[in-house]
């Protein structure tokens, strides 16, 4: 298979995601597009077997690496320092805050540091933020390791 | 890490996509080895100067970067 047919069917795939994607939001069946987005990764990565005219040498795959890599070391800390807030919101127990603790007659007041609408913004703006990450990276080691330079010959 | 495969490219009337061919990588990373922009591994290395039939150490060479500040 030649590489623009692959990256066509890439496009195919993906535009069929995005139109799973409204039709879940749009009647609130997550699973559906949970089961399509692995059915999608899969049938990428099968399509992408079959290509037989791309060449991964060692230059690109240590650019896919260092990108990979790069990526992971800047989007755990940000996940983690995010996800202690989402933790401490699991946590929070009402009746051994300090508050119900001194005072035994109040009623324990249930409290939420974050709701889990914004807590699942934040995780789509992670997300985001890991993909432009692994572009940026891309873009910054491929330049590194001469992808743009050029020749007289 | 300097280099010769230009040289030996030349010798061999080979052009940087003949010689990516032939030994599995893309024109690029031929390209970017002749410009010192990546040092391929030992594995390349030995293959572009197996195809040269030249030694290892007549394509590619290693040196030092000495300083020699205040030394006359």
């Amino acid at each position: 298979m030649k590489k623009n047919i692959f990256y066509l069917i890439l496009g195919f795939i993906a535009l069929a995601l995005l139109a799973i994607f409204w039709y879940s939001v749009e009647s609130f069946t997550p699973l559906l597009f949970m089961i399509a987005f692995v059915i999608g990764v899969v049938l990428i990565y099968l399509t992408y077997r079959r290509v037989d005219d791309f060449i991964e040498d060692e230059r690109s795959a240590r650019i896919t690496e260092k990108a990979a890599l790069r990526t992971f070391q800047v989007f755990w800390v940000c996940f983690c320092a995010f996800s202690i807030m989402a933790v401490m919101n699991l946590l929070y127990l009402p009746r051994l805050s300090r508050e119900h603790w001194f005072d035994r007659q109040s009623m324990p007041v249930s409290m939420e540091i974050m709701s889990p609408k914004i807590i699942g913004y934040i995780q789509l703006g992670l997300l985001c933020l890991m993909i432009f990450l692994y572009v940026g990276f891309r873009f910054y080691y491929a330049r590194k390791y001469g992808d743009w330079e050029t020749d007289e010959e | 890490m300097k280099n010769k495969i230009k040289v030996y490219r030349a010798m061999h009337d080979l052009t940087q996509e003949d010689l990516a061919k032939s030994i599995g990588v893309t024109r690029q990373t031929i390209l970017a080895i002749e410009k010192g922009k990546y040092v391929p591994s030992l594995d390349l290395a030995f293959r572009i100067s197996r195809h040269f039939k030249v030694n290892i150490e007549e394509v590619f060479s290693y040196e030092d970067e000495v300083r020699t500040v205040g030394i006359d």
